[in-house]
């Protein structure tokens, strides 16, 4: 029965607000934009505190309301809180770059996009049929394409829109070749269908029995797509010159928002396929060779860069391959998807806090000083101890010192691996750790140890300061009583309120 | 389907598809495409999947194709000058084709389902348009819905990426 806390109400909302927006803003007179920020901010917010009162069950066989969509879901609106505000410090750098007559001019799609992207995002948190997932992951997807390119009068900014339009339109190709082919060989799209008809469709005398290799590819098109998404090596291409042409907020968003939704869709795709005695193995072993890749690649060709913003979309590499490490630990005997749903969805929430974190303050800093080089950060002590001291945390839980919440998600992607015996991957593993402690402390380094190239204070607005000390106590808090998160996605596949009670 | 007529509309998309690559002219190679596409919207009638056909037409032979012409219009191609062809070249790339069709062959031997004829299909064979509208507006409601969302947002960044300067 529809009621207002039934899981679809939260999309609904997000659509209604971004709908909303939209008019608002056609009807209002010209001038600033920033209420509409704000306006995404409040109703974002209420929405996130909604999410905990979602009862019941959708009743579509496309879209699962169990605790896992919902705890994804979260993650997709804090982001995108989080990307607002920033949008918000963002103005000045947007407004310079975009055509426009006076203030606030053509801003407003700006507030307005991010919201739609965020709905994507929760449709695929919820997606369990492979139709909503392409049509979640396009919805997402194609919003992004508009804002990586919304700068248009800075060829860096078209030239990131270009590069991912193109990128990812062969992933989209990808991802439709991949469920074609799943769809042609068991004849389903819907993920628990798939499941059930993959044993008996593999077992002699079945249909599939001896066509292991076409289920292979057609899985391996589906990774090369969701790879993409989640930004994992040998996918990365587009990363560095995205990440660093894009928007600022639109990169926090890319690495933070698209990454978690690639990977609840990669956990849920991969179950099915992963449970095949004849096919985990070759699986897991693609994941591990994708893990090992995606560390190499993130933490090495981190140690050059000067600009922050391609540091940290190494970075993002980087992090992409310890949540793949999670899942190359998988055991193909016996999967435990529950427990990899658990490290993945903590590792994340830990993710989300601490780069939104570095992005927010990149964003705060670099509008004011006009470039978004390490070198702009040299002295930041001095000009606002504030931003310094969020930073070094921001970057401390990066490079993944305890007490902060990226030690302990890297604690367990690394126990879950050694309970695997994957040494490699761990050995791997540890050797990215420390290249990251060397090039994120080199921001630290610059921060505290060079004298600033500009004397002026940096001036913060009340938002932002809110926002900065919400995530820097998030990461300290998190780092010390990871339990409450932890609980809240013990449960996988249950009614959510099973997670309630 | 009367074999003659599929083996007059293959060997005609096929000719076409030929043509596209052969023909120096980005306008001749692009209205031999419209060609093919039409040749091949005439196999799928043949084969009573009359609503493919029409999608193929217009979407394919139409929309795309249309956009095609737009583009070469817009961005005034000559057409190209004719290169002598390169020995080597040439000699690569008929080894790489034939290199993948003796892997494809070699792949659909070992998969059993490539091996065995399909089985007929059955089930509603009249009327598919109505099947299809049925389909999405009852039991694919959901995926059908965003998609009008997408499309929304697909327009929102024609108008952003797109308008002119305001000055």
């Amino acid at each position: 029965m529809p009621h207002i806390f039934a899981p679809l109400t939260l999309e609904i909302i997000v659509l209604i607000l971004g709908v909303f927006l939209l008019l608002a803003e056609s009807l209002a007179k010209s001038g600033d934009r920033s209420w509409m920020g704000r306006w995404g901010v409040a109703v974002l917010a209420i929405v996130f505190g909604w999410s905990f009162f979602t009862t019941g069950d959708s009743g579509s066989v496309f879209y699962s309301a169990d605790s896992t969509a919902l705890f994804f879901k979260r993650i997709a609106l804090l982001s995108t809180i989080g990307i607002l505000v920033m949008a918000l410090e963002f103005q000045t750098v947007l407004q310079r770059f975009i055509p426009g007559d006076g203030k606030g001019s053509g801003t407003g799609e700006f507030f307005a996009l991010p919201v739609f992207t965020c709905a994507g995002l929760m449709f695929m948190a919820s997606a369990i049929d492979f139709l909503l997932i392409f049509v979640a992951l396009e919805l997402s997807t194609i919003s992004f394409y508009i804002l990586v390119a919304y700068m248009r009068r800075q060829n860096a900014s078209l030239e990131a829109g270009v590069k991912y339009l193109i990128l990812g339109a062969l992933g989209t190709g990808f991802l439709v070749y991949g469920i074609t082919w799943v769809f042609g060989l068991t004849g389903e799209t819907q993920l628990a269908r798939i499941a059930q008809a993959l044993p008996l469709q593999l077992a002699p005398g079945g249909r599939l029995h001896g066509s292991e290799t076409a289920i292979l590819f057609a899985v391996g098109l589906l990774l090369v797509a969701l790879g993409f998404k989640v930004a994992a090596a040998p996918f990365q291409l587009w990363v560095p010159d995205v990440y660093q042409g894009a928007p600022t907020p639109v990169t926090a968003f890319l690495s933070v928002g698209s990454k978690a939704a690639g990977f609840i869709v990669l956990l849920r795709v991969l179950e099915p396929f992963v449970s095949q005695p004849v096919l985990g193995p070759k699986l897991v072993g693609i994941l591990n060779v994708l893990a090992i890749l995606s560390l190499a690649y993130g933490s090495l060709a981190a140690l050059p860069q000067d600009n922050l913003k391609r540091l940290l979309a190494y970075s993002s590499i980087g992090h992409a391959g310890y949540l793949l490490v999670s899942l190359a630990s998988l055991n193909p005997a016996a999967p435990d998807f529950a427990g990899a749903t658990r490290t993945i969805g903590f590792y994340l929430v830990g993710y989300l806090l601490m780069t939104l974190l570095a992005f927010l303050v990149l964003t705060i800093v670099s509008s004011q000083s006009r470039g978004d080089d390490i070198a702009h950060f040299n002295g930041l002590s001095k000009r606002s101890p504030f931003l310094a001291f969020a930073m070094v945390v921001a970057m401390a839980s990066l490079a993944g010192i305890p007490l902060t919440v990226g030690f302990y998600g890297k604690f367990m992607v690394f126990s879950a691996a050694v309970a695997a015996q994957k040494f490699l991957l761990v050995g791997i593993g540890i050797v990215s750790v420390a290249a990251g402690f060397y090039f994120y402390f080199r921001v630290i380094a610059a921060m505290f140890w060079r004298e600033p190239g500009e004397q002026s204070p940096v001036v913060v607005s009340g938002l932002s300061k809110l926002a900065v000390a919400t995530l820097v106590a998030g990461i300290l808090l998190l780092g010390i009583f990871p339990g409450p998160v932890l609980n809240s996605i013990k449960v996988r596949n249950e009614p959510a309120t099973a997670s309630l009670r | 389907m009367s074999p003659f007529l599929f083996w007059f509309f293959a060997l005609l998309m096929l000719g076409f598809g030929v043509s596209v690559v052969i023909n120096r002219n980005p306008v001749a190679s692009a209205l031999s495409l419209v060609a093919s596409f039409l040749c091949l919207a005439a196999l799928f009638v043949g084969l009573n999947a009359f609503f493919i056909a029409v999608i193929q037409v217009l979407v394919y032979a139409g929309a795309v194709m249309v956009l095609f012409l737009f583009i070469i219009m817009l961005l005034d191609l000559r057409a190209e000058q004719r290169r002598r062809f390169n020995l080597v070249a040439l000699g690569g790339g008929t080894l790489v084709t034939l290199g993948l069709v003796a892997e494809l062959a070699s792949v659909l031997n070992r998969f059993p389902l490539g091996r065995n004829p399909f089985p007929p299909l059955q089930g509603s064979a009249v009327d598919d348009v109505r099947e299809v509208g049925m389909t999405l507006f009852s039991t694919h409601n959901l995926p059908f819905q965003i998609t009008g969302v997408l499309i929304l947002v697909a327009t929102i960044g024609v108008v952003v990426l797109s308008k002119r300067e305001l000055n």
